[in-house]
C-alpha cells in the first residue's frame, strides 16, 4: 500500500523539501577533528566485536545486541562529547539506534527476500510453471506436477475481484469527489472503516451470506467476492485522491461547452484521471494478491485446472502454499518456496506497475 | 461554493438534467456498498452470536474449556474463547513493543538524517516491505525466522530468566508468543513506519528550521518540536498497526502452536492463541455447530478490529487538520 492513500489532508510543504531547497547550513561544515573522532567511534567497536565474534563462541546474536549495541552507543557518547558540547550527546545516541533500527528492517527485507529466491529456485522448473497437480502426490519428486493451475486460479479470482471493486471504488470516489454528495464525510468514513476489516472477517461474511445458504459452491467468484471486500477501500481511497488532482478548469470548460454533469465526469473527469485510476487498481490488486484466508474459507483448493469460476473450489497460490506448508514432505515444503517465489514475483510485478503509473501520474500534472 | 450551488444562484433552477439524476443515483448507490459491507458483516456475523451465547452462556467470552468433539448432537459442549482473545492481545503487546521503537527509529532516520536519496529508496524500500504477502512472511517465519527466535529465546531465558516474563515451564522454545509476536511486529513495522513518517515530515519546516537555527541539537529538536506536533499521528499509526496484528491469520497460524489454555505472561512458552488464527486453524474440522461459534468469533474479532479502526482513523485524521 502506497503511504500516499494512508492519510487525506495531504498538502503543504514537507520537511524532506525543505531539507533539499537550503543548502546553507553553516553549522553542518566539519572540522577534520570531528570527522576522525566520528570514523573512530564507528570503526573501533566494529573492530572489537568482529575479534570478539572470531575468537570466542558468543552466539552472535548476544554480540550484537548485549555487547556492540552498548559499546556503540557508549562509543558514540563519547565521541559527541569530544566534539561537540553535552547536547549532542543525545544526538548521538538516537542517531546509533536509528540507523540500528534501519539495518534490522533492511536485514530482515533481504533475508525474506533471499529465502524465497534461493529455496524457491530449487523448486522452478518448466514443469513447475506449465503443470498442475493432478497426476502427482504430495511426495512426488520434484520436476513432475507444477501450479500453473494455482496461477491461473489466482489470476482469475484477482481478475474477478477487480471487475467487482473497481467500478465500486471509482464510483465511490466519483461520489465524494464529483457528486459531492450530502453524505460524502460519512462515505469517507464508512471506506475507512472497511479498510480495517480483517480478511478472515471477510472470508467469514462470504461463506455465511453465499456459501452457508447455498447460493455459491466454494468458488473462484466466491473467493473473489471475499477479495472485493478487501479490495474496494484501497480503491476507493487511491481513486479520490487522484480525482483531487484533476484540475477544476477541466470540469468547468466541459460545463461551459453544456455537457451535462454526468458526461463531463464520464468523458472528461476520469478520463483526465486515467493513469491514476490504473495506479489506484493496480494497489488494489497489491492489497490482496497474497490474501491467504479468505479463499481458505471461500475456494480452497484444487489439484486440476479449473477454468468455471462458479462450479468448485479453485486453487491459487497463497492456498497452494498454505496447505504444501502443512504437509511432513520436503518436496511438498519444496513447491511451497517455489509457488512464494512465483507468488513474490508477481507482487513485484504488480508493485512495479503501480510505481510507473503513479510516476507518470505526478509528471503530467 | 460548489460548482452546482453556482449555477443554481444564476438561473435559479437546478442544473441537473434527468441522465445526471440517473448518474447520481448510481454513484450514491455504489458509494454506500462500504456501509452495505459493514452492516452485513455485523447483521449476518452478529446473528451467529444469538445461538452461541444461549447455548454457552457469558462463559463463551470467559472461560478456556473447547471440547474437542465431532460429534456436534452432545449435550455438554463447551466453546470459551478467552484464551484466544486474551492470546491476541498479548501478540499485539509483544509485537507493538518490538516494533514501535523500531517504526519510529526508522521513520525519524528518513525524515531527519538521512540525505535526500537515501530517504527516497527507504521510502520505497518501507512501501516494499508492506507489499509482501503475510503467507510469504508466514513461510520465512517458520523456516528461517523460527530458529534464529529459539536461539534468542533460549537466550533470554538463560540470562535474564529472573524476569517473570522470560520463564519457561518447559524446554520447548517452539511455536510461542514471542516467535508469533516478532512476526507480527514485521508485519506491523511497514504500516507504523509509513504514518510516523508522514506524520513527522508535516512537521511545519519553518519550526524545525526556526528550532535548528537557535542551536538546538536533533534531540532537543525532536522533543520540543517534532514529537509533539506529530503525537496524535503518531498513536493513531500505531494502533492503525495494532489493528493489522489483531485481524492477521495465517502468517501467525505458521509460527504459533495454538493452546486454548490462558498463556498469562510467559511469553518464551511454547503455546498461545488468536482469535483470527484459532478461525482458520478450527474451520476445516468443524461440525455445523462448531462452526456457528467460529463465525460467532469473528464477530468478536470483526468488532474489536472496527473500533481500534475507527480511533485510529479520527486520531490521525485531526492530526492532519491541525496542519491546515
Amino acid at each position: 500500500m502506497s503511504t500516499r492513500t494512508l492519510l487525506y489532508k495531504d498538502s503543504g510543504t514537507r520537511v524532506e523539501e525543505v531539507r533539499k531547497q537550503s543548502p546553507l547550513r553553516p553549522w553542518t561544515n566539519r572540522t577534520a577533528k570531528f570527522k576522525l573522532v566520528t570514523a573512530l567511534a564507528a570503526l573501533l567497536p566494529l573492530l572489537f566485536i568482529s575479534a570478539l565474534y572470531m575468537l570466542t563462541e558468543i552466539p552472535g546474536a548476544i554480540i550484537v545486541v548485549a555487547i556492540y549495541l552498548p559499546i556503540q552507543l557508549v562509543s558514540a557518547v563519547i565521541a559527541a562529547l569530544l566534539v561537540g558540547g553535552k547536547n549532542s550527546a543525545a544526538d548521538a545516541m538516537i542517531i546509533v539506534l536509528a540507523i540500528g533500527a534501519t539495518l534490522l528492517s533492511i536485514i530482515i527485507v533481504f533475508s525474506i527476500l533471499w529465502s524465497i529466491v534461493i529455496r524457491g529456485f530449487e523448486a522452478l522448473s518448466v514443469a513447475f510453471l506449465t503443470q498442475n497437480n493432478t497426476y502427482i502426490s504430495p511426495p512426488t519428486p520434484l520436476g513432475y506436477g507444477g501450479i500453473a493451475h494455482a496461477v491461473l486460479g489466482t489470476v482469475l479470482i484477482v481478475v474477478l475481484a477487480m471487475l467487482v471493486s473497481v467500478p465500486i471504488g471509482i464510483a465511490t470516489a466519483v461520489y465524494i469527489t464529483e457528486v459531492k454528495g450530502r453524505f460524502r464525510n460519512y462515505v469517507r468514513f464508512f471506506v475507512q472503516a472497511e479498510s480495517g476489516v480483517p480478511s478472515v472477517v471477510a472470508g467469514l461474511f462470504i461463506l455465511t451470506i453465499l456459501i452457508l445458504t447455498g447460493i455459491l459452491s466454494q468458488s473462484a467468484l466466491a473467493g473473489a467476492l471475499a477479495y472485493s471486500i478487501l479490495m474496494l477501500p484501497t480503491v476507493a481511497r487511491t481513486s479520490e485522491e487522484v480525482l483531487k488532482l484533476v484540475p477544476d478548469d477541466l470540469r468547468t470548460g466541459a460545463l461551459a461547452l453544456g455537457s451535462t454533469r454526468a458526461r463531463t465526469v464520464l468523458k472528461v473527469v476520469l478520463p483526465a484521471a486515467r493513469t491514476g485510476i490504473i495506479t489506484a487498481t493496480i494497489l488494489g490488486i497489491a492489497r490482496v494478491m497474497g490474501e491467504t484466508a479468505p479463499l481458505l474459507l471461500t475456494a480452497l483448493t484444487n489439484d486440476k485446472t479449473v477454468w468455471n469460476p462458479l462450479a468448485e473450489p479453485i486453487a491459487s497460490l497463497p492456498t497452494f502454499i498454505f496447505f504444501n506448508v502443512s504437509l511432513p514432505f520436503p518436496s511438498a515444503v519444496a513447491r511451497a518456496w517455489g509457488a512464494a517465489l512465483v507468488l513474490m514475483a508477481l507482487v513485484a510485478i504488480v508493485f512495479t506497475a503501480a510505481r510507473f503509473f503513479g510516476a507518470k501520474r505526478f509528471a503530467t500534472n | 461554493m460548489s460548482l452546482d450551488q453556482q449555477r443554481r444562484q444564476m438561473s435559479g433552477k437546478s442544473s441537473f438534467t434527468r441522465s445526471d439524476r440517473v448518474f447520481n443515483g448510481l454513484v450514491t448507490v455504489a458509494a454506500f456498498t462500504s456501509l452495505f459491507v459493514l452492516l452485513g458483516i455485523a447483521t449476518f456475523l452478529g446473528t451467529q452470536m444469538v445461538p452461541v451465547i444461549q447455548d454457552q452462556g457469558w462463559a463463551f467470552f470467559t472461560t478456556t474449556e473447547w471440547t474437542f468433539t465431532f460429534n456436534s448432537a452432545a449435550d455438554d459442549v463447551k466453546f470459551g474463547i478467552w484464551g484466544m482473545i486474551y492470546g491476541s492481545l498479548l501478540l499485539a503487546v509483544i509485537a507493538l513493543v518490538i516494533s514501535v521503537p523500531v517504526s519510529l527509529l526508522l521513520a525519524i532516520f528518513v525524515v531527519f538524517l538521512a540525505p535526500a536519496r537515501v530517504a527516497k529508496i527507504m521510502t520505497n524500500f518501507i512501501d516494499l516491505m508492506a507489499a509482501i504477502p503475510s503467507i510469504i512472511i508466514g513461510l520465512w517465519g517458520l523456516y528461517v525466522f523460527q530458529p534464529v527466535g529459539v536461539v534468542w529465546a533460549e537466550q533470554l531465558n538463560q540470562y535474564l530468566g529472573w524476569i517473570p516474563i522470560f520463564q519457561v515451564s518447559s524446554d520447548n522454545f517452539i511455536g510461542s508468543p514471542f516467535i508469533a509476536g516478532w512476526i507480527l511486529a514485521i508485519m506491523m513495522i511497514p504500516i507504523v513506519t509509513a504514518v510516523t513518517r508522514e506524520v513527522l515530515d508535516r512537521t511545519p519546516p519553518e519550526l524545525v528550521n526556526a528550532a535548528e537555527s537557535l542551536g538546538c541539537s536533533l534531540w532537543t529538536m525532536l522533543r520540543y518540536v517534532a514529537l509533539p506536533f506529530g503525537k496524535g499521528g503518531l498513536v493513531g499509526g500505531v494502533m492503525l498497526g495494532l489493528g493489522r496484528a489483531l485481524g492477521e491469520t495465517v502468517a501467525v497460524y505458521f509460527v504459533l502452536k495454538l493452546v486454548f489454555d490462558v498463556n498469562l505472561f510467559r511469553i518464551l512458552d511454547s503455546g498461545g492463541g488468536s482469535i483470527a488464527t484459532m478461525i482458520v486453524a478450527k474451520f476445516g474440522e468443524a461440525g455445523p455447530r462448531e462452526l456457528q461459534v467460529l463465525l460467532a468469533s469473528g464477530f468478536v474479532l470483526f468488532i474489536g478490529t472496527l473500533i481500534v479502526n475507527i480511533f485510529a482513523n479520527f486520531i490521525v485524521s485531526r492530526t492532519g487538520k491541525l496542519k491546515s
